[in-house]
């Protein structure tokens, strides 16, 4: 049995598009109201920089930790969905 | 030094320095890479202003090799001295930045592990060869160990449990039964 959320099996399972940055699976509203901020309100625009950051996931994990507010359960979860999705799609 | 005033070709080569991984030093990544260039900086990581990348060596942790030095007479203070020298010496390099004499050092180091101690170690290598065999093998990831006794078992007591063990032995085989006599005869 998976231990992944339904919002992430959504987003790994196909191409993201133009989703919002709130479909990433660990940002919710406050999250990605925060990332907006920062001109990041499309789920790709932080694909982009997980992608920039050479797919390095500690960096990517501290940066959005710091972009977002995000905890560590909430940022490991964005992180891995992207890394899946990376597997997946890239 | 002021990281926010330097170029992204300048970070970019201060992180390589620092031995940090990375990608492109822009607008939304130089934040994150000034921030891990701080941190190497306060956690006192030594920088390599050298041309060349040798990954494979940490340098936080210096690659000290501990030989096993049961307590023989006064070699102990001689052979912790050039242990203690391989520090030194590669500071000096660096902060003199001799980079052709810096170059011979890396590759000396890149080069097989088990080198290096017989260059420092020669006279103890005759006499415990097993022990300077199985430590250069580890890599340069163990922290740097002096053999210290308190942590190790004192070679005297090793001593005494090897004559105990011998001794139980010869007590056991000389107590063995003899093909001679019938196990089996009845005692009567």
């Amino acid at each position: 049995m998976s231990t992944t959320s339904k919002k992430h099996q959504d987003f790994v399972d196909e191409p993201m598009g133009n989703k919002a940055v709130t479909a990433l699976p660990g940002i919710g509203d406050a999250l990605g109201t925060k990332l907006q901020k920062q001109d990041f309100d499309k789920a790709y625009m932080v694909l982009g920089q997980y992608l920039v950051l050479k797919k390095n996931t500690e960096q990517f994990t501290e940066w959005l930790k710091k972009a977002s507010g995000a905890n560590s359960r909430q940022a490991a979860e964005c992180t891995e969905s992207l890394h899946e999705w990376c597997n997946n799609f890239l | 030094m002021s990281l926010s005033s330097k170029s992204a070709q300048e970070i970019s080569e201060l992180l390589d320095e620092y031995g940090i991984k990375h990608g492109p030093v822009v607008d939304s990544t130089r934040a994150l890479y000034e921030k891990k260039l701080r941190e190497a900086m306060a956690r006192g990581k030594r920088a390599k202003p050298s041309p060349d990348k040798t990954y494979y060596r940490e340098e936080e942790e210096e690659v000290v090799y501990h030989t096993y030095r049961p307590p023989m007479g006064t070699e102990g203070a001689g052979d912790s001295k050039p242990y203690m020298r391989s520090r030194p010496e590669y500071t000096e390099r660096e902060y003199e930045d001799e980079r052709t004499y810096s170059r011979p050092n890396l590759e000396y180091r890149g080069r097989d592990y088990v080198h290096e101690p017989h260059v420092y170690d020669t006279p103890s290598s005759f006499r415990n060869p097993s022990y300077l065999k199985s430590t250069p093998v580890k890599p340069g990831g163990d922290t740097p160990k002096k053999a210290e006794s308190s942590h190790l078992i004192p070679p005297w007591v090793q001593v005494l449990f090897f004559l105990a063990v011998a001794g139980f032995l010869y007590f056991v085989f000389s107590n063995m039964e003899t093909t001679h006599s019938d196990p089996f005869k009845k005692i009567e």
